[in-house]
C-alpha cells in the first residue's frame, strides 16, 4: 500500500549534486582537495553496552580509548566505559548487530542500532590536526592521540567522539555527535577549515575494505 | 626636516619600499618596516597625543609598545600603539582625545590650574549635589583620553585555537630563544612567543657583536624542527594548570586569534622594562628613555634630537650616549649617576625640551634628553603564577621569590650577567623545562613511569650587579604618564591617609591607566616609600593580573561556538515558512501562519506536529522498574508490556521537576519520555542515581531523543489517517486503545513504534521512526492525508490545545516550589513506596494545607486574555494568586487560563479578582476542571 | 582553567565537566526527619581547604567520579570512582550509551 521506496536522510544537507545510493541521499560531489570532509552519516552504527571486562569485551578485543578494524571491516570503537560503537557498511546494521549479539556474556548486554541517532563526519588531509585545534581542546599529537586514539570530548562546544583513524597513510578523523547536531558540527568544521582550503567530499561506500 | 639616518646594521626598515600615509590630515612619507611613530619621527614630528588630565603635549618615551603618549586612531580602530604598529600604504592615523587640535588644545588649561587636578580631585569635587552626577558625567567624558570607537559592528575575523607546547617561552629576547632551543633539543614542543615583530629583543639595537650573537641565535631557533615561533604576540596571562591565554597579532588571514596553551612547563623571559625617573618636566617631548634612543637610531634610523644631555646610571645610557654621539646628534653632557650627577629639571613647554637643570646649577640648552636609570622586572606572568616578588635592593629592582615547578625563568628577570652568561644560564633553564614537560606528560598520558627518568639540572645563579636606586630626583614630577598622576598626588594621598600601596593605587589611579604599571608601578612604590619613611620591600607591589597588554573585545568573544539542533523534518518546515521558535538549542516551528486555524484543524480534521525535541530514553534490563519507581513519584511494577504511563518525577526537594510518559515495549525494554527541556537533566539524574546510588542495578539506559523523529497524529481523523499507511498494528480501538503502545511499520520504514496519548485531548498517536525516515513519513502523511484535510501545527497550536484541555506545563505553570499536591496529583504521589526521590518533603507536603493550588480560570469577559503572570489579588493589595497560562481558545471562542489561586479560592464557580499588568482589575471565575474541553475525555479515548 | 583528572579519561579540562556538589550521606528517607533532611538538602561545609566532591564528566565518558579538591590552590589530589560501585572484578556497571548530554549536547 506504500508506493514509494523510503529514502533515509542524513541530519547534513548534502552538497549538491545529489544522488541516492544505498537508500540513502547523499552527495555525489568528488573532491581531490587535500582537506577534504565527507559525511559518512549512511555507515552502518551498532552501539554496544556491556560490561568492561566481559567475554563480549575480550571478543570485542578494543578497550575504552581505542578504535580497531575486525575481520570483516569493522570499525570497532572503545566509546566509554563498558561502551562500544561498531561502524560499517551501509545496511549492514543487523548483520553486525547479530555477530555481536550471538557471544554470550554473564553480564548485561544491549545492542542498539545507533544508525539513526548519530551523526558521522571524516575529515581527512595532513592539516586535520591544525583544523581540529581551532574546535577542541585535546592535544592532538602524534605521542597523545595516535592514529587509533578514540575519545570524547567537546567540539566546537558540541560533545563528540573523534576517532583518529588515518587512511592509506593520510591523517583522518571520524567526528561522531548526536544526529541533531549534525549539520551544526559539519558547519563548525568547514568554518574552522576554511583557512585550510578545506573541501566536501561525497560519500562513497567503503565496500569490502572494509569502513 | 628630516630626521633619517644613513643606513644602520640592524635596521628594519626596508628603504626600497616607500610610501605614504596620513597623520592628522597631512601626507607622510614611510618605509616598509617603520612604525606609525618612527615614521612620523623621522619628519621630525615630536607631539603624538595630548595626555589624560591635563592635555599635555606627549612625544615619544619608550618607543615600544608600552609608549604612553603614542595611542593613535588609525582609521576606525582606537588606541593603536603607534610605537608598535607598523605603519601601511595609505593608512589614515590621526591623533586622540585633542580639540581643536594636536598643537593647541583648550583644555591644556588644566595644566596651568593643575593643583584643582590634584589626588582624588574628581571624588572630592563631583559628590554633590547628586542630581548633578548625570551633569557632571558629560562633562567630565568630554576630557577623558581614548579614541573613537566605530558606531557599526565589527566585520573582522577573530580567531581561537588550542596549544599544548610542552615548553611555552614567553619573550623572544636572546635567553628566551637560547632556552627555547635547548628544550627544542632536549625533545621538546616549544611555542617561542615574541611581542614584537621579530626575535632578539635587546640584541637588535646593539652593537656589532650583539648583532652577530642575534644572527646566531635566530640561525639556532631557525633550525630548530621543535620551535613554533609566534612573534607580534603576546602572552596574556597564566592561570591554573598552567594553561596560558596568547593573543596572536601577526596574522595574515584573520585580525587576531587567541590562542588557549596548555603549557606543560612555562619559561618567563620578558626581559626588562626601562624605568622612568620623575622630575619636573620629565613628560616634556623630547625627555626619552635611552632604549627608546637606541631603538629609534638603531632600529629606524632615525636621528632622535640635534642636541642632547644623557642622564646615565648604566651601561644602556653609555651606550645611547655612544649611538647619539655616532649619528650625528651633539652630545652635549652626559650626567653619570653612578658618580653622584643627576638632573633637576626640564625647562621647555609646547614644543619640547629646550634646556636641562643639572643639580650642580648647570643649565644645559638641549632639545634631548634621554634617561637611563634602571630596570622594570615584567614580574606579571610570575606574580600569575602564584609568586610574590621581593625586592632587592643591591639590583635595585624585583625578583621572584617562590614559583611552582611549572614556571621557570631566565635573562634580565633571573639576574645579570655577561651575554654569555645570560644565554648559558638560559640553555640550562630550557633544558631543565623539557625534563619537567616529560615528566608532566607522563602524567598527562597516564602516569607511565619513564625507563630512565633524567636528574634535574643544577642551573647556576645568575650574578646581581650593583646599580643605583634611582627613582624620583629632586623635584616632582608625572609618575603615571596615562593616567597624569604626580609624585606629589601620591604624596597628597598619603598625608590624607591613603597608606597602603592598594590604596593609593585605587585613590589617584595611579598604574590603573594603559601602561598598567608597568612603567610607573615602581616609582609610585618607591615614592610611596618615600612619603612613609618605609623601605620599599616593606611598602610591597600591586598585585598583576592578566591581560599583560590590552585585549580587544573581539579576539575575547572570537568565533562563538553554540550548538543548535534541527529535527529531521527541519527542510519540510523550512519551506512551508513556519516561523522559528528558539526552545533552549533546538530551533522548532512555532506555527506555519495561523496557530488558531491549526489548533481548529486538530479539532475537526487531523493535525501533525513535530515532537522530535522530546527527551527519549531507552531503558533496558531487569531492574528497570526499580529505577521508574525512584525516579517517579508515583508506582511502576506493574506496568503490563504494550502500556503506557504517564509519570511526574520530583527532585528530593519534592519539588515537581519533569514529567512524561513511559511506555513498556518488552518484557525488559522500556522508553522514557521527558520534557524537551528536562531531557539533559533527567539524564544526568538519572546517570547520577545508577552510577553513585544503586550501581548494582542491571539497567542500560541510552538517549535515544533524536534516533527517533517524533510526530504526533492528532484529531478525529487521526486513525483514518494512519489506518492508510500502517502496517502491522491493528489500529482498532479495542486492539489499541489509549495509553497503549504497539511496533509495526509506518509509510514502509520498520522498527517504529507509536503509543495514543491525549495532550491535545483529541484521539492521537505519537509515531516515533527511526530518524533519517522522519522526512520521508512526514511527507508521506501529508501527502496520504490531503483528502482529509491533514495539516502540520506548531508549537503555539499544541500550547493552546493543551491550555483547552488543562494540561501544565512544567516550568510554564509550575516554578521551583510547585509540588505534585499543588497541581491535583497528589493522587499519583505513593507514599508506601520504600523509597523514591523528594519521598520525605512529598511525605510532609501532604500533610500541609494552605498552599496556592493550580484551577482552570476563565475571566468573564471573554475576549480578554490576561497576560501570563497578571497577579490574582484580594482586597487592597494582597496576592493570592497569578496567571500562569492564558490564551484565547479558537475552539470555546473565549480566553481560557491556568493558574493559582489560595486554597480558600479553588471552589468551582469562585469568583476571584485578576490584576493586569496595568493595574486594571477585572473579574474571573474558577472553573470545576483544569479542562475547558472535553473534561471528561471521551474525545482522546475514542 | 584547572584540569580535573577523571580516572577513566584522564586530566580534561574543568569545563567538560558540570560540579555536582560536595560528597554527603543522603539520610534514610523512612527514617529521616525534618532537620536532617533539610541540612542534607541545603547545607554544605564549604571549607577553606580540601573538600570532596562529586563532578560529572559531561563531555567525556559520562561518568561520576569523587575528587579531592583544594578550595585555594584548586589543585586535586586524588580521583576515583563513586564509592558505591561493585567491588573490584565485577564491571557490571549500569552506563549510559550517550553521546550528547542530550539536552542540547553542548556543555557550557
Amino acid at each position: 500500500m506504500v508506493e514509494r521506496a523510503p529514502v533515509a536522510r542524513s541530519p547534513i544537507a548534502p552538497a549538491p549534486p545529489t544522488t541516492i545510493e544505498y537508500g540513502w541521499e547523499i552527495s555525489a560531489r568528488s573532491s581531490d582537495a587535500e582537506l577534504k570532509i565527507t559525511d559518512c552519516t549512511p555507515l552502518a552504527k551498532v552501539l554496544v553496552l556491556a560490561p568492561m571486562y566481559g567475554e563480549l569485551a575480550r571478543a570485542l578485543g578494543v578497550p575504552f580509548g581505542r578504535a580497531a578494524r575486525d575481520t570483516h571491516g569493522t570499525l570497532v570503537v572503545g566509546s566509554g566505559p563498558g561502551e562500544w560503537l561498531l561502524l560499517a557498511a551501509p545496511g549492514t546494521n543487523q548483520a553486525v548487530g547479530k555477530r555481536v549479539e550471538v557471544v554470550q556474556d554473564e553480564g548485561l548486554v544491549s545492542v542498539f542500532d545507533a544508525t539513526h541517532g548519530r551523526a558521522l563526519i571524516r575529515i581527512t588531509g595532513p592539516r586535520t590536526p591544525d583544523l581540529l585545534a581551532k574546535v577542541c581542546a585535546i592535544d592532538f599529537a602524534d605521542e597523545v592521540t595516535p592514529d587509533g586514539a578514540a575519545f570524547r570530548s567537546s567540539v566546537a562546544k558540541l560533545v563528540t567522539d573523534v576517532v583518529r583513524d588515518d587512511s592509506g597513510g593520510a591523517r583522518s578523523y571520524l567526528l561522531h555527535c548526536e544526529r541533531s547536531s549534525g549539520q551544526y558540527l559539519f558547519d563548525a568544521l568547514i568554518d574552522a577549515g576554511d583557512e585550510f582550503g578545506i573541501e566536501v567530499d561525497g560519500f562513497v561506500d567503503p565496500g569490502d575494505r572494509g569502513v | 626636516m628630516s630626521m633619517r639616518l644613513d643606513h644602520r646594521p640592524g635596521e628594519v626598515i626596508d628603504r626600497q619600499r616607500e610610501f605614504t600615509f596620513t597623520w592628522n590630515g597631512e601626507e607622510y612619507p614611510a618605509y616598509g618596516g617603520d612604525t606609525i611613530i618612527s615614521a612620523l619621527a623621522a619628519c621630525g614630528e615630536r607631539i603624538f597625543s595630548r595626555s589624560f588630565k591635563y592635555h599635555r603635549p606627549r612625544g615619544l618615551l619608550t618607543a615600544s609598545f608600552l609608549d604612553p603618549g603614542c595611542m593613535v586612531q588609525v582609521d576606525d580602530e582606537p588606541n593603536v600603539r603607534g610605537a608598535h604598529r607598523r605603519v601601511e600604504p595609505g593608512m589614515v592615523v590621526s591623533p586622540q582625545g585633542v580639540w581643536p587640535s594636536l598643537e593647541y588644545d583648550v583644555k591644556s588649561a588644566n595644566g596651568a590650574f593643575g593643583r584643582f587636578l590634584s589626588a582624588g580631585f574628581y571624588y572630592k569635587t563631583f559628590i554633590k549635589p547628586r542630581r548633578l552626577w548625570p551633569v557632571y558625567r558629560r562633562m567630565l567624558r568630554r576630557f577623558s583620553a581614548g579614541g573613537t570607537v566605530s558606531a557599526s559592528p565589527a566585520q573582522d575575523y577573530f580567531d581561537k585555537r588550542y596549544a599544548h607546547p610542552d615548553v611555552l617561552v614567553a619573550g623572544g629576547g636572546p635567553a628566551g630563544m637560547a632556552a627555547a632551543v635547548a628544550a627544542a633539543r632536549a625533545g621538546a614542543q616549544v611555542l617561542l612567543v615574541e611581542e614584537e615583530y621579530e626575535l632578539g629583543g635587546y640584541l637588535r639595537w646593539g652593537d656589532e657583536a650583539e648583532l652577530a650573537a642575534l644572527r646566531a641565535l635566530r640561525e639556532e631557533v631557525a633550525s630548530s624542527p621543535g620551535i613554533e615561533v609566534m612573534p607580534n604576540s603576546v602572552v596574556e596571562g597564566r592561570y591554573d594548570d598552567n594553561w596560558v591565554a596568547v593573543m596572536q597579532r601577526d596574522l595574515s588571514h584573520v585580525e587576531e586569534r587567541l590562542v588557549k596553551a596548555r603549557a606543560k612547563t612555562l619559561v618567563v623571559a620578558p626581559g626588562l622594562i626601562e624605568r622612568p625617573y620623575v622630575f619636573e618636566g620629565n613628560d616634556t617631548p623630547g625627555v626619552i628613555l635611552s632604549t627608546a634612543a637606541r631603538r629609534l637610531i638603531n632600529l629606524y634610523a632615525v636621528k632622535p634630537g640635534e642636541r642632547a644631555v644623557v642622564f646615565s646610571a648604566n651601561e644602556s645610557g653609555d651606550a645611547a650616549a655612544e649611538d647619539l654621539a655616532r649619528s650625528g646628534v651633539e652630545v652635549a653632557r652626559v650626567v653619570d649617576a653612578r658618580r653622584g650627577g643627576d638632573i633637576v629639571r626640564v625647562k621647555g613647554g609646547g614644543k619640547g625640551v629646550r634646556a636641562v637643570e643639572c643639580s650642580d646649577g648647570a643649565e644645559i640648552e638641549c632639545d634631548l634628553l634621554v634617561t637611563a636609570v634602571g630596570w622594570t622586572a615584567p614580574t606579571s606572568l610570575i606574580n600569575m603564577a602564584g609568586d610574590r616578588p621581593v625586592y632587592n635592593e643591591r639590583a635595585a629592582r624585583f625578583f621572584s621569590s617562590h614559583l611552582p615547578d611549572d614556571v621557570l625563568t631566565c635573562g634580565g628577570i633571573a639576574g645579570d650577567g655577561t651575554l654569555e652568561e645570560l644565554i648559558e644560564h638560559a640553555r640550562a633553564t630550557g633544558g631543565e623545562a623539557a625534563r619537567r614537560a616529560a615528566k608532566t606528560a607522563r602524567r598527562l598520558r597516564g602516569g607511565i613511569p619513564l625507563e630512565s627518568e633524567a636528574p634535574p639540572a643544577e642551573i647556576s645563579e645568575l650574578p646581581l650587579y650593583e646599580h643605583p636606586a634611582l627613582f624620583r630626583g629632586k623635584t616632582h614630577g608625572i609618575v603615571d604618564y596615562s593616567e597624569d598622576v604626580t609624585s606629589k598626588d601620591l604624596v597628597t594621598a598619603e598625608k590624607e591617609g591613603y597608606d597602603s600601596i592598594e590604596l593609593v593605587k585605587r585613590y589617584t589611579t595611579v598604574t590603573m591607566g594603559p601602561a598598567q604599571g608597568k612603567l610607573e608601578s615602581v616609582n609610585a612604590v618607591a615614592i610611596m616609600a618615600e612619603t612613609t619613611g618605609r623601605t620599599i620591600e616593606e611598602t610591597g607591589t600591586t598585585v598583576w593580573r592578566p591581560p599583560y597588554s590590552p585585549v580587544t573585545l573581539g579576539a575575547l568573544a572570537g568565533r562563538i561556538f553554540e550548538p543548535v539542533r534541527y529535527s529531521p523534518m527541519q527542510p519540510w518546515h523550512e519551506i512551508r515558512g513556519a516561523k522559528p521558535l528558539v526552545a533552549g538549542a533546538w530551533i522548532r516551528p512555532d506555527h506555519y501562519g495561523d496557530p488558531a486555524s491549526e489548533v481548529l484543524n486538530v479539532r475537526e480534521n487531523v493535525g501533525i506536529i513535530d515532537v522530535t525535541p522530546l527527551g527519549k530514553f531507552d531503558l533496558r534490563g531487569p531492574d528497570v522498574p526499580k529505577l521508574l519507581n525512584h525516579l517517579y513519584v508515583n508506582r511502576w511494577d506493574n506496568l503490563e508490556e504494550g502500556r503506557v504511563r504517564y509519570g511526574v518525577m520530583c527532585l528530593e526537594d519534592g519539588v515537581v521537576f519533569d514529567d512524561g510518559v513511559t511506555g513498556r515495549l518488552g518484557p525488559e525494554w522500556y522508553v522514557m519520555t521527558t520534557t524537551s527541556s528536562g531531557a539533559a537533566g533527567v539524564g544526568e539524574w538519572i546517570d547520577n542515581w545508577l552510577q553513585t546510588a544503586h550501581p548494582g542495578w542491571r539497567i542500560h539506559v541510552t538517549p535515544v531523543t533524536t534516533a527517533y523523529a517524533s510526530i504526533n497524529v492528532a484529531g478525529p481523523k487521526s486513525r483514518e489517517l494512519l489506518l492508510r499507511l500502517t502496517e502491522g498494528v491493528d489500529l482498532s480501538p479495542d486492539a489499541f486503545p489509549y495509553m497503549r503502545v504497539r511496533e509495526g511499520r509506518v509509510a514502509g520504514v520498520e522498527g517504529c513504534f507509536m503509543w495514543r496519548l491525549g495532550f491535545t485531548g483529541e484521539l492521537s498517536y505519537e509515531v516515533h521512526v527511526p530518524a533519517a525516515y522522519g522526512l520521508h513519513v512526514w511527507e508521506t502523511l501529508m501527502q496520504r492525508g490531503a483528502d482529509l484535510g491533514v495539516g502540520p501545527f506548531g508549537v503555539e497550536a499544541q500550547r493552546i490545545l493543551r491550555l483547552e484541555k488543562g494540561h501544565f506545563i512544567v516550568g510554564q505553570d509550575t516554578d521551583g516550589l510547585t509540588g505534585p499536591y499543588d497541581v491535583g496529583l497528589g493522587r499519583m504521589v505513593k507514599l508506601d513506596k520504600d523509597d523514591f526521590t523528594g519521598k520525605p518533603e512529598l511525605a510532609w507536603q501532604s500533610e500541609i494545607n494552605g498552599r496556592l493550588q493550580l484551577v482552570g480560570l476563565q475571566p468573564h469577559d471573554g475576549s480578554l486574555v490576561p497576560p501570563e503572570a497578571s497577579q490574582i489579588v484580594e482586597g487592597e493589595s494582597e496576592i493570592v494568586g497569578r496567571i500562569t497560562s492564558s490564551r484565547m481558545s479558537p475552539t470555546l471562542g473565549r480566553s481560557i487560563c491556568l493558574g493559582f489561586v489560595a486554597e480558600h479560592l479553588t471552589t468551582p464557580g469562585t469568583k476571584v479578582v485578576v490584576q493586569l499588568p496595568g493595574g486594571e482589575r477585572v473579574p474571573a471565575s474558577v472553573t470545576p476542571h483544569h479542562a475547558h474541553y472535553d473534561p471528561e475525555g471521551t474525545r482522546q479515548r475514542g | 582553567m584547572i584540569l580535573l583528572p577523571c580516572p577513566y579519561c584522564g586530566p580534561r579540562n574543568v569545563s567538560e565537566f558540570r560540579y555536582v556538589g560536595e560528597v554527603s550521606e543522603r539520610p534514610d528517607p523512612n527514617e529521616t526527619g525534618v532537620e536532617e533532611w533539610r541540612t542534607f538538602l541545603y547545607t554544605r561545609n564549604n571549607p577553606v581547604g580540601w573538600t570532596t566532591e562529586t563532578w560529572f564528566h559531561s563531555a567525556g565518558c559520562r561518568q561520576h567520579l569523587i575528587a579531592e579538591r583544594h578550595t585555594m590552590t584548586n589543585e586535586v589530589r586524588a580521583s576515583r570512582l563513586p564509592e558505591a560501585q561493585l567491588p573490584e572484578g565485577q564491571e557490571e556497571r549500569a552506563t549510559g550509551g550517550n553521546v550528547a548530554g542530550d539536552g542540547g549536547g553542548a556543555i557550557y
